[in-house]
């Protein structure tokens, strides 16, 4: 892809990152009973090696959602939230005081819900825009290193996966700023789908 | 004393004392560490899957390949390689609700990692695999010990 192209799709990429984010928001808000904005989202193309230090570093705590497309196109899907946005939006569902050491059944319940409800808005706004419906397979949470969350992205799509769509957005609510990534790391023919459906609407 | 070599994934470092490698969040992935106790060297490889395809692009990636350099390494630096012993961490299951073939990689990089080190005759004296949580861990090859820091649990010397 020429550079050109490159800042186009990007473009369009952040348009769909924002609807993204704008639904997850209000689908966030409704769930938690408050209201939460989304402030900032920024959208980078990167090489999966270099997801861990995008975000912060291997050793970094993160809770992780993580699931997978099911039909024709392949791709992984990740959300990860820094553990202090994932207790602050833990406690203000739950009620009551959260330890990531030590989940209830109760609250990874809940987080994985909310990495859910994350990741299912988001996808719905990239199929929207590009016209293709994607399917995801039921998710699972966990919360840990951040090396230790990508180890499965990693082990089951390092070989095929080189470009991750990246979105980082800051939702405001709670009386504080929570942070939410959306990665989708698509296999390289999938991708290529991607881009050239969003190619089109470029012209 | 300088900070830690990190080791990350798909990569082989060795070392001498006072130098210390540290590799962070080990999740399925397996760390194969040697160590000569006399020559007081040591190295670990940081592998993500358990067997390396025909085309391989990348020995340091697969625990076969990975264990059979690092023991190249170390032997060709200044190792006794009937000296060696070996030491494995992590391997565990990270997610544990996933349908997906891959979600207990970690145990079958663990059995690989065991088969080829069984073949290269390198003694495995400790391990901490298994488990749904992450490590960081720190190797001093002044005396081959491992500091293991689990994700919200103990740290532990091995």
């Amino acid at each position: 892809m020429e550079d050109k192209d490159t800042q186009k799709v990007l473009e369009i990429v952040r348009e769909f990152a924002n609807i993204g984010a704008g639904s997850a928001a209000t689908a966030l808000s409704s769930m938690l009973d408050t209201e939460l904005m989304n402030d900032v989202t920024t959208v980078s193309f990167l090489p999966l090696g270099e997801v861990a230090s995008w975000l912060g570093g291997p050793d970094r705590l993160v809770a992780g959602t993580y699931t997978y497309l099911c039909g024709n196109l392949k791709s992984g899907i990740l959300v990860v939230l820094p553990d202090d946005s994932a207790k602050a939006l833990l406690e203000h569902l739950t009620k009551e005081e959260v330890d990531l050491s030590c989940l209830t059944e109760m609250q990874k319940s809940a987080l994985r819900e909310v990495g859910n409800i994350c990741l299912c808005w988001y996808l719905i706004a990239v199929c929207r825009m590009i016209n293709i419906d994607m399917i995801p397979a039921p998710p699972d949470a966990t919360v840990d290193l951040l090396g230790a969350v990508l180890d499965i992205p990693l082990a089951s799509l390092g070989i095929k996966v080189d470009t991750v769509i990246a979105v980082h957005t800051s939702f405001k609510g709670i009386d504080r700023q929570i942070d939410g990534y959306f990665l989708m790391l698509p296999e390289e023919s999938t991708l290529s789908v991607i881009l050239e459906k969003m190619g089109e609407l470029s012209r | 004393m300088s900070a830690p070599v990190i080791v990350g994934i798909a990569q082989l470092a060795i070392c001498h004392s006072p130098s210390k490698l540290s590799c962070l969040g080990l999740g399925s992935c397996v760390a194969i560490i040697m160590h000569d106790p006399v020559a007081k060297i040591g190295g670990i490889v940081h592998v993500l899957l358990p067997k390396a395809p025909n085309k391989c692009d990348r020995e340091e990636k697969y625990a076969d390949t990975g264990a059979r350099k690092l023991f190249r390494e170390l032997t060709t630096h200044g190792a006794n390689g009937k000296r060696l012993v070996a030491k494995l961490i992590g391997g565990s299951q990270m997610f544990t609700a996933l349908d997906l073939s891959i979600a207990n990689i970690g145990r079958e990089n663990s059995f690989m990692a065991r088969k080829v080190l069984g073949e290269l005759g390198v003694k495995i004296i400790a391990e901490d695999l298994y488990g749904h949580r992450g490590r960081n861990i720190t190797f001093d090859p002044a005396n081959g010990f491992v500091t293991v820091q689990v994700t919200f649990g103990p740290t532990k010397v091995i």
